[in-house]
């Protein structure tokens, strides 16, 4: 058994796996291309019935659908990676991080111009796609600065609490805000349906995210993440300024999410309350990440895409039993891995449980209770 | 005044920490009871007591985890007593820990790399490779506390005793002006307690660093101990030299036995 471990880790954590797999990424959607395609294709025009249309009749190798599919894979890691920043290495459990999401995705949509709202101000309408991404990441970083600042003071489930409500909290209050959110109608962005792009975009920001993350866990900032959460009253005592990393670790991550946000619903081309707040999605980025391995580089990265494609054969072979499917897997994480693959791989990791997390919420206080050596 | 402050008095030193009428209650439970003390430059000092007698509160207290009910902590001249744990950290003041709180799933040096002075330091310098001089001392460090051999390890690995050293270490980091040191001794081998005998008294003399230290270890106490403060139920019961304060009639009594 260790034997094959030892295998399997060879092969998923040599470098040379990981370039042959970043190749084969780079160049799967060449084969899109392969056969002839839809004139104008990333029209709306172009869904309209053409029998040769390559949107209803798949003749190519990869389809848009393929495409699709792997674009929402790398979404779900970018998102798992950038949650394991607050939830895995700082130890706070955000039960509501896709109040970042949505934030990006509803930001994005109405600088781009998707705003029913007649008096919304013609300055900040029709941006072009790039820098509404980057400024509907920013409305979300300043906003999780601002709730950051309450929320981060305090402790464990206080906080996860907190942070479960003010997803809900900020769910309504944009359903209700019509001007902003377009209310029940939601809001359509531009139409633009080139799925390659999208492919690209999510990939290229994945490397990227995995690359900086991978970075930042060898700087002292990310070191000192960690000792936030094995020890955070000891980490102050020694000089860290704990408040202060705790909130800039909150506020990157809230970027990244904020900005995969508004390419999400780019996109999607439609939003509306309910789906840009999904609770699911914070749901699946904690699942991810614990099933990965929290607090690990490599973890989210690993249970997100596991997770992505047996979720996806549960869903095609067992319709009516994928969230049963899903509460159970949770069970079994928590009894039987408690610390997800990465802790069956590589136990000299600073990878940790949520066991041990919610263990270092209630901190021992007299020397009897110390752990046994 | 007190006693302290008139040995101050004579020396014509500032006190490096005092505290003045420092008060701590859990519920009903006094814990310190406006408790007067003066520590001066380059002093070792020895904290004696019973088993909750309010030792470790007080360092708690000292290094701002815990607030003051009433009464105030005086270091360096500063008023401490409103300032956040990493801010008095950062004035030149650290500490061990009765209970471990090294960062277990971090490897050695990293764990005495966190530990090193942060005083002034933007966010952004964290992001840079460590100081070349931060991790000489890191590793000199290692190596006198015998732990050279373990520097990758995870500190979570350790045994109770190499973590102990750790934690000492960890606390020797910042190069600080005053040390507290809970229980530091306990669960160490005696050779190694000769070995941070000397370097502790070392460090007193060639760079003027101050030590108080919380010991139920005597012949520790006797041999480094300058002072000796017994605390009984958050009060002083006696002050002096460790031969004076293990005659003292009232001090047999409460933690000795007769």
């Amino acid at each position: 058994m260790d034997r094959i471990i030892a295998i399997i880790q060879g092969i998923v954590f040599s470098r040379r796996t990981h370039i042959i797999l970043l190749v084969i990424l780079v160049l799967m959607p060449l084969l899109h291309f392969g056969r002839e395609s839809c004139k104008d294709e990333g029209q709306l025009a172009a869904m309209i019935p053409e029998a040769s249309c390559s949107y209803l009749i798949d003749e190519k190798p990869v389809t848009n659908a393929t495409l699709l599919t792997f674009t929402q894979m790398f979404i779900l890691i970018i998102l798992a990676s950038n949650w394991n920043l607050t939830g895995g290495f700082t130890g706070y459990i955000d039960f509501g991080h896709a109040v970042f999401f949505g934030i990006g995705a509803f930001a994005t949509a109405n600088l781009m111009g998707a705003s029913r709202w007649e008096e919304w101000p013609a300055l900040l309408s029709d941006w072009s796609f790039w820098p509404a991404m980057a400024a509907g990441g920013l409305v979300a970083a300043l906003f999780a600065l601002m709730i950051g600042s309450a929320t981060l003071r305090l402790k464990g489930p206080y906080f996860s609490i907190a942070m479960l409500g003010t997803l809900v909290a900020v769910r309504e209050i944009v359903r209700v805000s019509k001007n902003f959110s377009g209310g029940g109608l939601g809001l359509n962005l531009p139409i633009y349906l080139n799925r390659p792009m999208f492919y690209y975009l999510s990939l290229t920001i994945m490397v990227l995210i995995i690359g900086f993350i991978s970075w930042l866990r060898k700087t002292e900032f990310g070191a000192s993440l960690v000792a936030i959460r094995e020890d955070e009253v000891g980490a102050e005592m020694r000089g860290i300024n704990t408040t202060l990393h705790k909130i800039a670790a909150f506020g990157t991550a809230a970027f990244i999410t904020g900005s995969v946000g508004g390419m999400w619903a780019y996109q999607n081309t439609f939003i509306d309350a309910d789906i840009a707040f999904q609770q699911t999605r914070t749901i699946d980025m904690v699942m991810m990440s614990m099933l990965g391995g929290l607090g690990t580089v490599a973890g989210p990265v690993l249970g997100s895409t596991v997770m992505f494609w047996l979720r996806d054969v549960v869903w095609s072979n067992f319709l009516l039993y994928h969230q049963i499917f899903e509460g159970i897997l949770l069970i079994i994480i928590v009894l039987f891995v408690p610390e997800g693959i990465m802790g069956m791989f590589d136990r000299e990791n600073s990878g940790t449980s949520l066991n041990q997390i919610i263990k270092g919420w209630f901190p021992k206080s007299s020397p009897d209770e110390e752990d046994s050596q | 005044m007190t006693a302290p402050l008139e040995k101050g008095k004579e020396n014509n030193m500032e006190p490096l920490l005092a505290g003045i009428g420092v008060t701590k209650n859990f519920g009903g439970l006094t814990a310190l009871n406006k408790l007067d003390f003066a520590i001066y430059p380059g002093e070792i000092v020895g904290l004696i007591g019973p088993n909750g007698s309010g030792k470790t509160t007080l360092f708690d207290c000292l290094t701002r985890v815990q607030g003051l009910d009433s009464g105030r902590v005086i270091f360096k001249g500063v008023d401490v007593t409103k300032k956040k744990p990493y801010q008095v950290a950062h004035m030149g003041l650290a500490r061990t820990f009765q209970v471990f709180r090294v960062y277990r799933k971090l490897s050695v040096f990293e764990n005495m790399l966190l530990s090193r002075q942060w005083r002034g330091e933007t966010l952004l310098r964290q992001l840079k490779p460590s100081h070349p001089d931060t991790e000489e001392r890191a590793n000199e460090l290692l190596e006198f506390l015998t732990l050279d051999h373990l520097t990758h390890e995870l500190a979570g690995n350790l045994s109770g005793g190499q973590q102990r050293l750790l934690e000492i270490g960890m606390a020797l980091m910042p190069e600080p002006d005053l040390v507290l040191l809970d229980e530091a001794a306990s669960g160490v081998n005696p050779v190694l307690i000769e070995t941070i005998t000397d370097r502790i008294r070392q460090l007193s003399e060639k760079e003027g660093t101050t030590f108080l230290l919380i010991e139920h270890n005597m012949g520790f106490i006797g041999d480094l101990c300058s002072r000796v403060f017994v605390l009984n139920f958050g009060q002083k019961l006696a002050e002096g030299t460790s031969e004076e304060v293990m005659q003292n009639e009232d001090v047999i009594e409460a933690y000795f036995g007769s």
